[in-house]
């Protein structure tokens, strides 16, 4: 009996002592938008696509993505306190401007390329939820999106496809439609 | 043709042990099996109750964050079956060093299962036990934190929190032992493997502690060393 007690004894000091540590190896949390065309197929945006926001600290970056080439789907952080976030996506694209000089019987049509950038103001409405993990872990906030607007200069529509923004970063928040040529 | 030698072996060593085997032997035999069969277990249905209390859990309190103060009363029956009503008041103050996160919780729990004996010479001194528990507590748990530095507006933002509701109602299966040390006193150690059932964790998202389940988790492993005094 004296046999089993010892390491009975043993075995639940270990047990005891035993823990483990499952922080999120990035606390930040994102909301993901996904470039869709009309027919449901993932989207490539043809330039870059700069998001800034408006900062309330003067001495923060208000870059929240620079110059983002050839994307299909970005993901952008989501503020911790207020209803709204207020996004500027400035999104760049590729022209070409044809232009034909007529002089006497002969006719040159000279092309000219030249990038096109338009500002788009997109207004996302959410609700913030503290989320504490662990005290090993920098707490962080989640959020449930209430909805979404925006102007429409290049971009043609912003769906909501999840609302629930956590740590999981590969579900897809917003399906982002933009017109022709963008 | 080998095959039909071993049949004939077989069946000539059966036939000469019947022959060996005496009146007497078979007699004996049938004696001890009717004296088995009319064996009646006398000892009575209730044997007495002990009440106990965890050292390790109060050990923890003293010397780290978190830890419990728990006691439980076991009843005798037939010294096979143990039913066991456990009781604790469980705090918790931890505070990171990395993060500076502290989380404070504390409250009573409650536990209520059955104990069997697992040994043959169940009136032996020394017991083995199996058991099962379902335990639940009711909380309220407080987080302070350093603000947060917000990702967009760039200001620090307030996470502190304080008072949030939380509940949970977990199983547990229990091995434990014990020994009789001295008149009416048992020193004894269980091993518990606890899986919650049904769980709300507050508002936040997760509860680091839960007082009587132990550090958060779908499942956890924890022990006890217990005083126990027969009464």
């Amino acid at each position: 009996m004296q046999k089993i007690v010892i390491p009975l004894f043993v075995v639940s000091l270990i047990l005891s002592a035993c823990s483990a540590v499952d922080c999120p190896l990035n606390n930040t949390v994102y909301s993901v938008y996904q470039l869709k065309k009309a027919n449901g197929m993932a989207d490539t945006l043809t330039d870059t696509l700069s998001v800034i926001t408006l900062m309330h600290n003067e001495k923060e970056d208000p870059v929240l993505i620079n110059r983002d080439t050839k994307v299909t789907s970005f993901n952008v952080a989501m503020s911790y306190s207020g209803s709204e976030d207020i996004l500027y996506f400035l999104i760049r694209a590729p022209r070409t401007k044809k232009d034909t000089i007529v002089s006497g019987n002969d006719t040159t049509i000279t092309e000219k390329n030249y990038l096109v950038e338009l500002l788009d103001t997109v207004v996302v409405g959410k609700e913030n939820h503290k989320h504490f993990e662990s005290v090993e872990c920098t707490p962080s906030f989640f959020h449930t999106i209430t909805g979404v607007r925006h102007t429409k200069n290049a971009i043609d529509s912003i769906v909501i496809h999840n609302r629930e923004v956590n740590y999981d970063s590969s579900k897809e928040h917003f399906h982002l439609y933009l017109k022709s040529g963008y | 043709m080998i095959r039909r030698k071993n049949i004939s072996i077989c069946i000539s060593s059966l036939a000469i042990s019947l022959l060996f085997m005496s009146p007497a032997t078979v007699k004996a035999q049938f004696m001890k099996k009717k004296m088995k069969e009319h064996m009646v277990d006398t000892v009575p249905f209730f044997r007495g109750f002990a009440v106990s209390a965890d050292l390790l859990g109060a050990g923890m309190l003293l010397m780290s964050d978190y830890g419990s103060v728990e006691g439980a009363l076991r009843i005798n029956l037939k010294d096979r079956y143990f039913p066991v009503f456990e009781a604790g008041y469980a705090e918790c103050d931890k505070a990171d060093a990395g993060t500076h996160v502290s989380y404070k919780t504390q409250a009573p729990y409650g536990r209520i299962g059955i104990d069997f004996n697992l040994l043959k010479n169940k009136h032996d001194i020394y017991r083995l036990y199996a058991g099962v528990r379902y335990a639940y507590t009711r909380y309220q748990f407080d987080i302070a934190s350093p603000a947060v530095k917000d990702p967009v507006w760039g200001d620090n933002v307030d996470f502190s929190t304080q008072g949030v509701d939380a509940y949970c109602h977990w199983a547990e299966v229990v091995f434990s032992a014990d020994a009789s040390i001295w008149g009416p006193l048992h020193l004894g150690w269980s091993v518990r493997y606890r899986n919650r059932l049904v769980s709300n964790e507050g508002e936040l998202g997760k509860s680091w502690y839960v007082p009587g389940y132990g550090k958060s988790g779908k499942s956890n492993f924890g022990g006890t060393f217990n005083v126990i005094i027969d009464i």
